[in-house]
């Protein structure tokens, strides 16, 4: 993208938050204001997490490189496309029945498939997608294919094996438990947003011995997934994927931003903790 | 224009969306029920059809292939049985659509979801075992909370469930206020790329 | 890896073991956990005809674990003669809430329409929720079996939450979330859950903070409030099965770490 466009977007999403911050004025007819009081300490929260995040992605302009640490499943991912090409078996990668296109978890799992199917296309290797919901199946669809386009195989692509099960949570988990037993891949991704259906897939891809990496924001199916897969990206680890994967600075320079705004929160909580401890009938960090 | 329109578009929603909640006015609350709900539910009943379509498809070239021939046919048959017993009977309580939900769906899906009783205890052999420290304070502590929750947790200890409520509520939640942080704070990032246009893969992958 | 033998035994084993509990009808106590005591107090000190809302929110694949702590706060409300609006918010839960309603309803002798009424499922869980903080009526015009809202005696005295004590919400997901989140803070709606065991630890920030009341858990929290109500149903029914699983659980990990030392031991003399 060029530097250009960048500027603009950032100065108008700055000149709104600003502008909306100014709306204060009461309607005439309900009396109700533009800006609820109550979400003040929400709203100056974000514009410190987004001034930061944005400071970030502009710094990377005067050259300054960001390391991200060894993600042992994001490594795993060539390996995994690998064996299932040494074997002749499939690949069977599926986004979970919790989340829907708008969760960016659901975004961040399409980053990672974008990887896998450039992958899959290079060693010509299948690729099988079954999903709970349509909208995720129509842009796993585009992003699959222009990966194979992007690894000049465009003829490999095969749109039906990228489909649309059912919106029922066990009828998805039993399609996708079927899909696995019957066709037997040699690789599992489990990357998305998932619910009580996380541990039937993990405990199904264990028992035909396929390598399984697994990554999701759900707390309690991660536990389920640590002990049935082999790698599982845990916490943030999944949404820097996108950069780790790419390599591509401006990512990168997002999931620095993460570890700072971590920092920062980690510092207020020792403070708080400490003068808690000291002043227990203090109160300043609720609200 | 092919990227551009939507990014822009993402943009414009995106900004609009994350400003309506600051906001109480029945307007930003409109606009948030109109985006989320109606418009959503629009998106979603027209890419069903498609989904549905293509699923339809793909499982009568199934068969056509000679391929999972019993599953595609139970597929295909539930397909179009629930919507002919809908339109024939209606969805009301006592009609034949609600029987076979009841007494076909119901116990189904209970079943695949009492899968996952079998799934912990083989989870449960093949993990929990003491390979290091941090493993053996994972074992003993899963043991604590597994005993703890038993009806007979009070015959051995009284301490037991207390122990168990502990851990629930301190290490245990403390970790997953960690993890959620670490979840949140990514969840940002990657809402700010899509909205800023620096996140295009969910747009043909670039 | 564990072979497939293996794991056809660990099945067999656990199959037969929860076979065995509910043949051998064995009875236990569950003492009442802090948070099952509280919904319980909650309910029992309303006064007579205080109307509540009740919510169905959840799959049907969840009914094993939701229907006996939804019978046992159903029957308890009907007992202090509360008055209760039912709705779902999830599609499968719908007539699920109705038979669960009318069949507790039909055991106290309740009237449909006067004691209590079901409104039926709205897709749009957002705005209904925020919606039923203006009008309930005005988001249910009608009730589940088509009868106009503003005609059912229940219904004249409830226009919006301010006529509701407290919502519960009956879930296996992340429903309960949008009652917190909605009617919470923008309606003061007091929240109160009856859950699947699995979520219970995905609520536990909003019951520190107080934005959800309490908790009513899986099923050792049926067993627990069913023994608190001094009435017997699935809840004190499964926990042999469910207490059985778990000793069998932990007598796996036990026999795994057993396996796992002597096999180190073996490789470690060979």
């Amino acid at each position: 993208m060029p530097a250009g466009v960048l500027q603009v977007k950032i100065i108008t999403f700055i000149f709104l938050l600003a502008g909306s911050s100014a709306m204060a004025s009461d309607s005439a007819e309900t009396g109700a204001a533009w800006f609820d009081p109550a979400t003040l300490p929400t709203l100056i929260v974000s514009i410190i997490s987004i001034i930061i995040v944005l400071y970030s992605i502009y710094s990377v302009r005067s050259g300054r490189e960001f390391k991200v640490r060894e993600i042992p499943g994001l490594k795993a991912v060539e390996e995994a496309v690998g064996r299932a090409t040494e074997m002749g078996k499939p690949i069977v990668y599926t986004p979970g029945y919790g989340g829907d296109i708008q969760r960016p978890t659901t975004i961040a799992s399409l980053n990672i498939l974008s990887s896998v199917a450039e992958k899959t296309a290079e060693y010509d290797c299948r690729l099988i997608y079954p999903t709970h919901d349509p909208v995720i199946m129509a842009v796993a669809q585009e992003v699959v294919k222009e990966g194979y386009i992007k690894a000049g195989y465009p003829d490999r692509f095969n749109p039906d094996d990228i489909f649309y099960i059912s919106s029922s949570q066990f009828g998805y988990a039993a399609a996708v438990d079927g899909i696995m037993s019957r066709s037997r891949p040699a690789s599992v991704f489990l990357l998305g947003t998932f619910e009580a259906e996380s541990l039937i897939m993990a405990e199904t891809g264990n028992s035909i011995g396929a390598i399984q990496i697994a990554g999701t924001d759900s707390t309690i199916q991660l536990a389920f997934f640590i002990v049935a897969c082999d790698y599982t990206l845990i916490g943030e680890e999944l949404f820097a994927a996108s950069g780790y994967l790419s390599d591509n600075p401006s990512i990168l320079s997002s999931v620095k931003a993460q570890d700072i705004l971590k920092v920062l929160i980690a510092l207020f909580v020792i403070v708080a903790v400490v003068w808690a401890t000291i002043d227990s009938s203090s109160g300043w960090w609720s609200y | 224009m092919q990227t551009r329109v939507p990014l822009l578009i993402c943009l414009v929603f995106g900004i609009i969306m994350f400003l309506q909640y600051f906001s109480a006015h029945p307007v930003a609350r409109a606009i948030y029920q109109t985006v989320t709900n109606d418009w959503w539910q629009v998106i979603f009943a027209f890419t069903l059809i498609v989904g549905v379509a293509g699923y339809a498809r793909i499982t009568l070239k199934k068969l056509g292939q000679g391929r999972d021939v019993p599953y595609s046919l139970v597929a295909l048959g539930g397909l179009v049985l629930m919507p002919v017993l809908a339109l024939i009977g209606g969805t009301k309580i006592n009609s034949p659509f609600m029987w076979a939900f009841e007494n076909m769906l119901a116990p189904m899906q209970a079943t695949v979801f009492s899968l996952l009783a079998f799934f912990v205890a083989s989870a449960s052999f093949r993990g929990f075992r003491a390979r290091s420290i941090p493993a053996t304070i994972l074992l003993l502590t899963a043991l604590i909370v597994l005993i703890g929750r038993l009806p007979l947790a009070e015959m051995i200890s009284q301490y037991l469930p207390k122990a168990t409520f502990w851990i629930k509520d301190y290490p245990s939640m403390a970790a997953r206020r960690a993890i959620l942080i670490g979840i949140g704070l990514g969840s940002m990032a990657t809402a700010l790329r899509v909205i800023l246009g620096i996140e295009r893969t969910y747009l043909k992958g670039e | 890896m564990i072979t497939l033998k293996t794991r056809w035994l660990i099945f067999s084993g656990l199959f037969i073991i929860v076979t065995l509990s509910y043949i051998l009808k064995i009875s236990m106590v569950s003492q009442p956990s802090p948070q099952v005591e509280k919904s319980f107090d909650y309910l029992e000190t309303l006064p007579e005809s205080t109307i509540i809302m009740v919510s169905f929110d959840h799959e049907a694949s969840a009914l094993p674990e939701i229907q006996p702590i939804s019978l046992a706060l159903l029957r308890h409300a009907f007992k202090n003669n509360l008055r209760i609006v039912g709705l779902s918010l999830f599609a499968e839960g719908t007539a699920i809430g109705y038979r669960l309603l009318n069949k507790t309803a039909g055991e106290l002798g309740k009237k449909y329409g006067q004691d209590y009424v079901f409104l039926g499922f709205k897709p749009q869980h957002i705005a209904a929720i925020l919606g039923m903080g203006e009008s309930i009526k005005d988001v249910f015009p009608e009730d589940y079996i088509g009868n106009r809202s503003d005609t059912i005696p229940l219904m004249m005295s409830v226009s919006n939450y301010d006529d509701i004590d407290i919502v519960i919400s009956f879930a296996d997901g992340d429903r309960t979330v949008y009652w917190i989140e909605y009617a919470g803070p923008r309606y003061g709606q007091q929240v109160m859950a009856g859950l699947t065991a699995a979520m219970i630890t995905s609520y536990d920030p909003y019951l520190a903070s107080g934005q959800l009341y309490s908790v009513v858990g899986g099923l050792r929290g049926a067993a627990e409030y069913e023994n608190l109500l001094g009435k017997t149903g699935k809840g004190n029914r499964s926990m042999p099965a469910q207490t059985s699983a778990h000793l069998y659980v932990i007598a796996l990990i036990i026999a795994g770490n057993i396996i796992y030392f002597r096999n180190r031991s073996r490789q470690g003399r060979g």
